[in-house]
Protein backbone atom coordinates (compact mmCIF):
# COMPACT_ATOMS: atom_id res chain seq x y z
CA UNK A 1 0.00 0.00 0.00
CA UNK A 2 1.32 3.48 -0.65
CA UNK A 3 1.24 6.67 1.33
CA UNK A 4 -0.29 9.74 -0.42
CA UNK A 5 -1.71 13.46 0.83
CA UNK A 6 -5.50 13.97 -0.58
CA UNK A 7 -5.03 17.19 -2.99
CA UNK A 8 -8.54 16.99 -3.77
CA UNK A 9 -11.52 16.09 -5.69
CA UNK A 10 -11.97 14.65 -9.39
CA UNK A 11 -15.28 15.01 -10.64
CA UNK A 12 -16.50 13.35 -13.85
CA UNK A 13 -20.10 13.21 -15.40
CA UNK A 14 -19.24 11.53 -18.34
CA UNK A 15 -17.41 8.03 -17.19
CA UNK A 16 -18.16 3.91 -17.26
CA UNK A 17 -22.00 3.35 -15.93
CA UNK A 18 -20.63 1.25 -12.96
CA UNK A 19 -18.68 4.01 -12.05
CA UNK A 20 -21.80 6.41 -10.93
CA UNK A 21 -21.90 7.19 -7.47
CA UNK A 22 -17.98 6.60 -6.55
CA UNK A 23 -15.90 9.93 -5.03
CA UNK A 24 -12.86 10.32 -6.67
CA UNK A 25 -9.94 11.93 -5.33
CA UNK A 26 -6.80 13.46 -6.03
CA UNK A 27 -3.89 11.81 -4.59
CA UNK A 28 -0.16 12.92 -4.27
CA UNK A 29 2.12 9.72 -3.28
CA UNK A 30 4.33 11.34 -0.16
CA UNK A 31 7.86 10.74 1.41
CA UNK A 32 6.80 9.15 4.76
CA UNK A 33 9.67 10.73 6.48
CA UNK A 34 9.40 14.09 5.71
CA UNK A 35 5.85 14.09 4.31
CA UNK A 36 6.86 16.11 1.52
CA UNK A 37 4.77 15.20 -1.90
CA UNK A 38 6.67 13.96 -4.46
CA UNK A 39 4.42 15.59 -7.58
CA UNK A 40 3.00 12.03 -8.64
CA UNK A 41 -0.41 11.91 -8.79
CA UNK A 42 -3.28 9.43 -8.82
CA UNK A 43 -7.19 9.76 -8.95
CA UNK A 44 -8.00 7.52 -5.96
CA UNK A 45 -11.61 6.01 -4.79
CA UNK A 46 -12.56 6.87 -1.45
CA UNK A 47 -14.21 3.60 0.61
CA UNK A 48 -13.33 5.37 4.21
CA UNK A 49 -14.96 8.93 3.63
CA UNK A 50 -11.07 10.78 3.46
CA UNK A 51 -10.84 14.79 3.04
CA UNK A 52 -8.67 17.01 1.38
CA UNK A 53 -4.96 17.31 3.30
CA UNK A 54 -5.47 13.75 5.57
CA UNK A 55 -3.14 11.24 4.91
CA UNK A 56 -4.19 7.94 3.36
CA UNK A 57 -3.14 4.98 1.95
CA UNK A 58 -4.17 3.15 -0.83
CA UNK A 59 -4.19 -0.09 -2.36
CA UNK A 60 -3.57 -0.72 -6.69
CA UNK A 61 -3.94 -3.12 -8.96
CA UNK A 62 -6.79 -6.14 -8.45
CA UNK A 63 -6.86 -5.62 -4.57
CA UNK A 64 -8.38 -1.69 -5.47
CA UNK A 65 -11.98 -3.96 -6.30
CA UNK A 66 -12.07 -5.52 -3.28
CA UNK A 67 -13.86 -3.08 -1.06
CA UNK A 68 -17.47 -2.77 -0.24
CA UNK A 69 -17.48 0.54 -2.44
CA UNK A 70 -15.51 -0.49 -5.14
CA UNK A 71 -16.87 -4.41 -5.92
CA UNK A 72 -17.39 -5.40 -9.24
CA UNK A 73 -15.87 -1.84 -9.89
CA UNK A 74 -13.48 -0.49 -12.67
CA UNK A 75 -11.55 0.80 -9.75
CA UNK A 76 -7.13 0.16 -9.77
CA UNK A 77 -6.84 2.69 -6.97
CA UNK A 78 -8.88 2.59 -3.65
CA UNK A 79 -8.12 4.41 -0.49
CA UNK A 80 -8.38 2.24 2.26
CA UNK A 81 -7.02 4.05 5.47
CA UNK A 82 -7.05 7.35 6.72
CA UNK A 83 -3.37 7.26 8.74
CA UNK A 84 -3.66 8.49 12.02
CA UNK A 85 -0.08 8.10 12.59
CA UNK A 86 3.40 7.09 10.93
CA UNK A 87 6.11 6.05 13.13
CA UNK A 88 9.53 5.59 11.67
CA UNK A 89 12.48 4.50 14.26
CA UNK A 90 10.74 4.82 16.85
CA UNK A 91 9.80 8.31 16.41
CA UNK A 92 6.84 9.63 15.04
CA UNK A 93 6.85 11.62 11.22
CA UNK A 94 3.13 11.95 11.54
CA UNK A 95 0.64 12.37 14.14
CA UNK A 96 -3.11 13.13 12.89
CA UNK A 97 -4.24 14.56 16.11
CA UNK A 98 -1.14 17.67 16.11
CA UNK A 99 -1.77 18.52 12.78
CA UNK A 100 -4.30 21.09 11.22
CA UNK A 101 -5.97 19.81 8.20
CA UNK A 102 -6.41 22.47 5.16
CA UNK B 1 9.23 -11.71 -3.58
CA UNK B 2 10.58 -8.34 -2.98
CA UNK B 3 12.48 -7.70 0.13
CA UNK B 4 12.32 -5.04 2.50
CA UNK B 5 13.46 -3.96 5.66
CA UNK B 6 10.86 -2.76 8.42
CA UNK B 7 11.10 0.87 9.68
CA UNK B 8 8.39 1.61 11.70
CA UNK B 9 4.69 0.99 11.91
CA UNK B 10 1.54 3.04 10.56
CA UNK B 11 -1.69 3.38 12.22
CA UNK B 12 -4.98 4.14 11.19
CA UNK B 13 -8.79 3.14 13.00
CA UNK B 14 -10.51 3.95 9.97
CA UNK B 15 -10.09 1.44 7.27
CA UNK B 16 -12.33 -0.38 4.97
CA UNK B 17 -10.23 -3.32 4.31
CA UNK B 18 -11.78 -5.60 6.15
CA UNK B 19 -9.05 -7.23 8.54
CA UNK B 20 -9.40 -7.70 11.71
CA UNK B 21 -6.80 -6.62 14.16
CA UNK B 22 -4.06 -5.62 11.29
CA UNK B 23 -1.21 -4.40 12.49
CA UNK B 24 0.63 -2.43 9.70
CA UNK B 25 4.46 -1.64 9.04
CA UNK B 26 6.50 1.01 7.17
CA UNK B 27 8.43 -1.08 5.35
CA UNK B 28 11.55 0.31 2.79
CA UNK B 29 12.67 -1.43 -0.26
CA UNK B 30 16.06 -2.59 0.05
CA UNK B 31 18.84 -4.38 -1.04
CA UNK B 32 19.80 -8.41 -0.23
CA UNK B 33 22.24 -7.08 2.53
CA UNK B 34 19.42 -4.71 3.82
CA UNK B 35 20.30 -1.55 2.57
CA UNK B 36 17.52 0.91 1.93
CA UNK B 37 16.95 2.54 -1.25
CA UNK B 38 14.66 5.68 0.24
CA UNK B 39 11.03 4.17 -1.25
CA UNK B 40 8.96 3.38 1.13
CA UNK B 41 5.57 1.20 1.34
CA UNK B 42 3.02 -0.19 3.81
CA UNK B 43 1.95 -3.33 4.56
CA UNK B 44 -0.02 -5.21 6.27
CA UNK B 45 2.30 -7.58 9.00
CA UNK B 46 1.17 -11.31 9.22
CA UNK B 47 4.29 -12.34 10.84
CA UNK B 48 5.01 -9.88 13.63
CA UNK B 49 8.24 -8.80 12.08
CA UNK B 50 9.80 -6.07 13.90
CA UNK B 51 11.66 -2.60 13.32
CA UNK B 52 15.32 -3.50 11.48
CA UNK B 53 14.21 -6.99 10.68
CA UNK B 54 14.73 -7.98 6.88
CA UNK B 55 11.41 -8.98 5.26
CA UNK B 56 9.52 -10.82 2.27
CA UNK B 57 7.10 -9.27 0.42
CA UNK B 58 3.69 -10.51 -1.32
CA UNK B 59 2.76 -7.73 -3.73
CA UNK B 60 -0.13 -7.52 -6.32
CA UNK B 61 -3.03 -10.06 -6.37
CA UNK B 62 -1.13 -13.30 -4.78
CA UNK B 63 -1.81 -11.01 -1.59
CA UNK B 64 -5.49 -12.67 -1.35
CA UNK B 65 -3.66 -15.71 -1.27
CA UNK B 66 -3.76 -15.96 2.76
CA UNK B 67 -6.25 -17.02 5.09
CA UNK B 68 -6.22 -13.71 6.93
CA UNK B 69 -6.28 -12.00 3.69
CA UNK B 70 -8.91 -14.00 1.60
CA UNK B 71 -11.42 -11.60 -0.48
CA UNK B 72 -9.62 -8.47 1.01
CA UNK B 73 -8.14 -4.93 -0.39
CA UNK B 74 -4.57 -5.70 0.10
CA UNK B 75 -1.37 -5.43 -2.37
CA UNK B 76 1.53 -5.49 -0.26
CA UNK B 77 1.92 -7.65 2.79
CA UNK B 78 5.32 -9.21 4.70
CA UNK B 79 4.88 -13.10 4.88
CA UNK B 80 8.37 -13.95 6.14
CA UNK B 81 10.90 -12.72 8.39
CA UNK B 82 14.26 -13.19 6.88
CA UNK B 83 17.15 -15.33 8.77
CA UNK B 84 19.90 -15.28 6.34
CA UNK B 85 20.63 -14.39 2.80
CA UNK B 86 24.03 -15.48 1.13
CA UNK B 87 25.16 -14.59 -2.25
CA UNK B 88 27.39 -17.21 -3.76
CA UNK B 89 28.42 -18.44 -0.42
CA UNK B 90 28.90 -15.42 1.48
CA UNK B 91 26.40 -14.29 4.01
CA UNK B 92 25.49 -10.80 3.01
CA UNK B 93 21.99 -10.83 5.44
CA UNK B 94 21.94 -12.74 8.92
CA UNK B 95 18.98 -12.08 11.28
CA UNK B 96 21.31 -13.04 14.39
CA UNK B 97 24.47 -10.55 12.91
CA UNK B 98 21.97 -7.45 12.10
CA UNK B 99 23.21 -3.89 13.64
Amino acid sequence: MLLARVRGTVVSTHKAGSMEGLRLLLLEKIDPVTLAGKGDYVVGIDSVGAGAGEIVFFVTGSSARMTEATKGKPSDATIIAIVDSIEKDGLFTYEKSKVKTE
Amino acid sequence: MNLARVRGTVVADRRSDGVEGARYLLVEDCSPAGEGRGEYLVVLDLVGAERGQLVMLAQGSSCRWTYRTADKPMDALAIGIVDEIDIGGATVWSEAGRE
